[in-house]
């Protein structure tokens, strides 16, 4: 992992489009600015990583569990 | 020209063009970027959302008003900028199922719903006050232990 050392009012680019402002920092807690493209989403990694584990052990059940849709030929929306 | 995929779960399946519905960021932590809707039957509670390019990837989803009476998508205005849309009731919303063998243990992921508008599909976070990441979908069904 790159570390990087930034006080208040410092950036960072992450290539050209992605800016990382610091901002301030009060007691244990910073706070970041992000300007990236808008098609890229940005998330607290906290709830990131809660959504991708919830996604997965969605993914990880059999048909049989719920509902075959191919038991009655053929897919539709 | 509809695509044929050879899916783990259910075999092989015919895709419409026009149900292929493109995921410009994929789902959350799981990507992917093409995914169709298979339903059972136009009243089928639980669809499956297979991906058309990983056939062995397919997640169920539900609709949740027809479990959630009170749900509600809201957007941060990032986020219904990112996704071009700024009004989740104009899309068809979807939210993930994480079924168990205990009916009465499966749950819905309210904070992470997927919305489909114009044959592309969003993973968005709700920002709503009811959106636990784990809601039951039978509450009560404890009692009724047959109802399976």
């Amino acid at each position: 992992m790159l570390i990087i050392t930034r006080r208040p009012g410092e950036r960072i680019m992450l290539g050209d489009d992605i800016t990382i402002h610091v901002m301030e920092i009060v007691g244990n807690s910073a706070r970041v600015g992000i300007e990236a493209p808008k098609s890229l989403p940005v998330y607290r990694e906290e709830i990131w990583a809660a959504v991708k584990e919830e996604n997965q052990a969605s993914a990880r059940v059999e048909a049989d569990r719920i509902a075959n849709p191919a038991s009655d030929a053929g897919a539709r929306v | 020209m509809p695509i044929t995929i050879d899916t783990t779960r259910f075999g092989e399946l015919e895709i419409e063009t026009e149900a292929v519905i493109e995921f410009p960021t994929g789902l959350i932590g799981l990507g992917g970027s093409r995914y169709a809707l298979l339903a059972n039957d136009e009243t089928s509670a639980i669809v499956w959302l297979q991906s058309l390019e990983d056939p062995s990837l397919a997640l169920p989803v539900t609709n949740p008003g027809r479990f959630f009476t009170d749900y509600y998508v809201e957007l941060s205005d990032a986020e219904a900028t990112r996704i071009g849309i700024t009004d989740p009731d104009l899309a068809d919303v979807y939210v993930t199922v994480r079924a168990t063998e205990m009916l009465e243990d499966c749950t819905a992921n309210l904070r992470a719903p997927i919305l489909i508008s114009r044959g592309r599909g969003h993973q968005v976070i709700n920002e709503s006050e009811f959106a636990p990441m784990r809601a039951p979908l039978f509450p009560g069904t404890r009692e009724k232990a047959t109802a399976a």
